[in-house]
């Protein structure tokens, strides 16, 4: 029996790291009790590239190891590892040599960890093979598990965590009231309002004789459509007042899905139905009140707010409260799609508010006319794909009609100064200016559609590598507020201009590979192919420009016309391309994990996010962030192949 | 010279079955006459720490062995021994301050001949290294030879001397700083994080890691066999 007080010792130093901490004592006990120790010195090659392998692994417990390549005598640098990180897994996964040197950077103790024992536990722990799986997918060839099979099984558990803890009831099925209370559409109004006070309820829903729903008559209906209207309308059939059709759902959704449905529909009533549509008996209901009440701080009490926000200070409030509310959704691994839907949409609606005062606030102040020409308010770049958690700059513009000549002036300065109103109500409500002016406030961003299409056509037709760099704000553009088809003809002249200008794309895709990929991280540094190391990780231009460039350099090319976000945009390419089935997912799954590590990071520091310290990463961060990274490199490989971009010089 | 006459001796009790059979199997594993001239990678350490009574070594007794083995270069975290020995007394409170040992803890300790023949069995005729050497082997002698009139067999290495000696060379008098080579020191020194110091298996643990980076060094400044690290 080895004794208690050694493996004990050696439990405690595995279990700093993943994935030991992860284990069962029992097992991680029987692995401590089968490592060995060993103390190597600077310079000291552990095994070389060609060498047969060992029996066993090797896990850095103090000190450092570099893994290199060579390449016609010269080194290629693949890794640092430190203190936690495991390298020569080769041995579990594969019965070749080893293809990497290992040699020690610093006088290293080393545990050796037998193969046997850790093909063991693949086997019968799928959270430590699930590590395995992701973790050194860069280092095993043959075995390409990517970082979808990673990630995947590894959201699912952060999904099943996070609505578990996401303010407590959130999974919670909303038990619809079932007693519902119905009439046929020809009573009449005074009946219906008669049954609703003696019942002592808000709303009463009119169905058909085979108890289909046709219309819900509540009680603003009643005081804005009877009491306030003069006459006797009480005498009239409810179905001249009745709101239809009514929004159906099936039954067993929860507390989640509701929240988010009445986010996107802004209603207050729900039937449920037998089978989901209104073709079908009605069996509940689930009403505003019923959701709410369950809890205070929500995104559906927030959007209400801002919906009823009498001025842009409730807005700013109300933008304030959201954030702590995406606090508490990054702090319970909430999924990332769900929170960016949320923040997006209570953005749009502080957007929309905005102009709604704007415009109002014009029309009392008269020294500017309304003209009667359309507008379509757009959000560029972060906020257009509907990714923008943290309050970054505001990016947007303004595309109106084409007015006819002799007012051309006076709509211009008409929507500049709409534009000007709205952007500086955004930025009371915290969205910071954009330091390159891109913003509706800007005359040159506020313009007619035929302007816009110059543009654009500018753009496609004679590219130049630094004007498609600054233009790529402008292909993410989303319509939030007007008349969005305006931006939808945009869009086609776009697709059109493209399909023109092949060579355009070439360009775009380019600039999506301007960026490869650092190595991963090493103690407090960033670690590069070309061996500078940085001690701040710029997340954004290393990790989440280059994956969201090339997403929409593809989604162009395949001209989807839908305003995606990034992960939307590759989820929907793995259906258009073939071959790119894992990778879509993949690429989505990496940049979803990276807009969190990046809220997270802005969060903690109160700022954009941008930039990271790798001293805050912890272990398992970086090991995702170093998959992430390979993934990165998969994407820009199938760019680079697509596009043939090894022949297009700069 | 002297111990091979003892060995021989103690082989002719076996012999003559005057001693228990565990004991013999102790004795009889020393039959390699090669050792001394095998290299350092062949060779099974066995580093180890005893925690006692106090320091007095005709009246204070064992009350706990720790010791890992050191094969090939390599600690063997499985190849590991740790025993407490049932006592009456767990010494005075000085002691018990350094080993943290309640007498209530050692009641659930060994009897000291199977704690012994534990021990010996599993040492066998590995190599014994441990810190201030002379100390932890007396007290092991103490009980050995109450109980079978002889001594351990095992060859020694005192740690804290191979340090000096890799550091100062063999001349270096070691009287005159002594606290320059005490254990927290030399770990300090050699850059061992430091847990669990005053648990036998702990202390042995740490010891091994000092050891086997001493025996790096020394491998590297030319100390190739067995022989050469015991300066025979």
């Amino acid at each position: 029996m080895p004794s208690n007080t050694i493996v004990e010792r050696v439990v405690a130093d595995l279990r700093k790291y993943p994935p030991f901490d992860e284990l069962a004592p029992d097992i991680l006990q029987g692995l401590a009790e089968s490592v060995s120790l060993t103390y190597h010195e600077e310079g000291e090659i552990i095994f070389h590239k060609g060498d047969s392998l060992r029996d066993h692994a090797f896990m850095v417990m103090k000190g450092a190891v570099r893994l290199f390549d060579s390449v016609e005598d010269k080194e290629v640098l693949v890794d640092l590892c430190d203190e936690g990180d495991i390298f020569g897994v080769r041995a579990i996964f594969s019965k070749h040599d080893y293809v990497l040197t290992a040699q020690v950077a610093e006088e290293s103790l080393l545990f050796e960890l037998p193969v046997d024992r850790i093909r063991h536990l693949l086997e019968t722990d799928p959270r430590f093979s699930l590590f395995f799986a992701g973790a050194f997918a860069k280092s095993v060839e043959e075995i390409e598990h990517t970082l979808t099979e990673a990630l995947d099984p590894g959201l699912s558990r952060f999904r099943e965590q996070s609505y578990m803890t996401f303010l407590e009831n959130e999974t919670l099925e909303v038990k619809p009231v079932t007693s519902v209370v119905t009439c046929s559409p020809d009573i009449l109004i005074r009946e219906a309002a008669k049954i609703m006070s003696d019942k002592g309820i808000g709303s009463i829903i009119v169905v058909s004789p085979e108890r289909h729903p046709l219309g819900i008559v509540t009680d603003t209906d009643l005081t804005k459509k009877v009491v306030s209207v003069p006459g006797s309308v009480k005498e009239q059939p409810v179905s001249t007042i009745m709101s239809s059709p009514v929004y159906t759902i099936s039954g067993g959704k929860t507390i989640a899905d509701m929240v988010m449905l009445m986010v996107k529909t802004k209603l207050r009533h729900f039937c449920i139905t037998e089978d989901g549509s209104a073709q079908s008996p009605i069996t509940g209901i689930i009403s505003e009140h019923d959701i709410i009440i369950s809890e205070g701080n929500n995104p559906a009490v927030i959007m209400k707010a801002v919906m009823q926000a009498s001025g842009p200070d409730q807005l700013k409030e109300q933008r304030d409260k959201a954030e702590s509310l995406l606090q508490v959704y990054i702090e319970q691994d909430v999924a990332m799609h769900f929170i960016s839907n949320i923040v997006t949409e209570i953005n749009d609606a502080i957007i929309t508010r905005a102009i709604d005062f704007s415009l109002q606030e014009l029309d009392d102040d008269g020294s500017v006319q309304r003209p009667e020409i359309g507008f379509c308010w757009l959000s560029l770049g972060s906020e257009g794909r509907k990714e923008q958690l943290l309050r970054t700059d505001q990016d947007n513009a303004i595309l109106y009609e084409d007015p006819p000549p002799d007012v051309a002036e006076q709509v211009h300065e008409y929507f500049l100064a709409l534009g000007k109103k709205v952007t500086g109500m955004l930025q009371h409500c915290g969205f910071v200016r954009c330091p390159a002016d891109i913003m509706a406030s800007n005359p040159v961003w506020c313009q007619p559609v035929s302007a816009w299409k110059r543009y654009f056509s500018k753009w496609i037709v004679t590219p130049e590598p630094k004007a498609v760099m600054h233009s790529t704000i402008f292909f993410d553009f989303r319509p939030v507020y007007g008349q969005t088809e305006l931006g939808a003809e945009l869009k086609q002249e776009i697709f059109s201009l493209i399909s023109k200008n092949r060579g355009f794309l070439g360009f775009f895709a380019k600039n999506a590979l301007q960026n490869p990929p650092p190595l991963g991280f090493f103690r407090n540094f960033l670690v590069e192919k070309s061996r500078d190391h940085a001690n701040e990780f710029d997340i954004k231009a290393r990790a989440m420009m280059p994956l969201c460039d090339a997403a929409r350099v593809l989604t162009y090319e395949l001209t989807v016309p839908e305003y995606l976000s990034t992960a939307e945009r590759f989820k929907r390419l793995e259906k258009l391309v073939p071959g790119m089935q894992d990778l879509g997912t993949e690429a989505a799954a990496a940049y979803e994990f990276l807009m969190r590590l990046r809220a997270v990071n802005g969060l903690a520091n109160g700022n954009s996010g941008r930039y990271i310290k790798p001293e805050t990463l912890n272990k398992l961060e970086r090991q995702t962030l170093r998959n992430v990274f390979s993934t990165i490199e998969k994407v820009q490989k199938m760019l680079n192949l697509r596009f043939q971009l090894d022949y297009i010089r700069d | 010279m002297i111990r091979f006459i003892l060995h021989k001796n103690a082989e002719r009790r076996c012999k003559r079955g005057e001693l228990p059979s565990g004991i013999c199997g102790y004795i009889r594993c020393f039959d390699d006459s090669h050792l001394l001239s095998r290299p350092l990678d062949e060779v099974r350490f066995v580093v180890f720490d005893t925690e006692t009574t106090g320091f007095d070594t005709s009246n204070d007794v064992v009350i706990s062995i720790g010791a890992v083995a050191l094969d090939g270069f390599k600690i063997n975290v499985n190849d590991s021994f740790e025993v407490l020995i049932r006592r009456d007394s767990v010494g005075d409170s000085e002691a018990v301050t350094t080993h943290g040992l309640l007498l209530k803890d050692l009641h659930e300790g060994a009897e000291e001949k199977d704690a012994l023949n534990g021990f010996l069995a599993y040492t066998g005729d590995g190599v014994l290294v441990a810190q201030h050497a002379d100390y932890d082997v007396a007290m092991i002698n103490r009980m050995l030879r109450k109980r079978y009139g002889f001594d351990l067999f095992n060859q020694v290495i005192d740690t804290a001397s191979l340090a000096k000696r890799l550091e100062k060379g063999p001349y270096y008098n070691l009287a005159h700083k002594s606290g320059e080579y005490r254990l927290d020191t030399l770990l300090e020194r050699y850059g061992i994080r430091l847990y669990d110091r005053h648990t036998a298996a702990g202390d042995a643990y740490l010891t091994a890691q000092l050891f086997q980076m001493l025996l790096m060094k020394a491998e590297k400044s030319g100390i190739k066999t067995l022989r050469d690290l015991l300066l025979k």
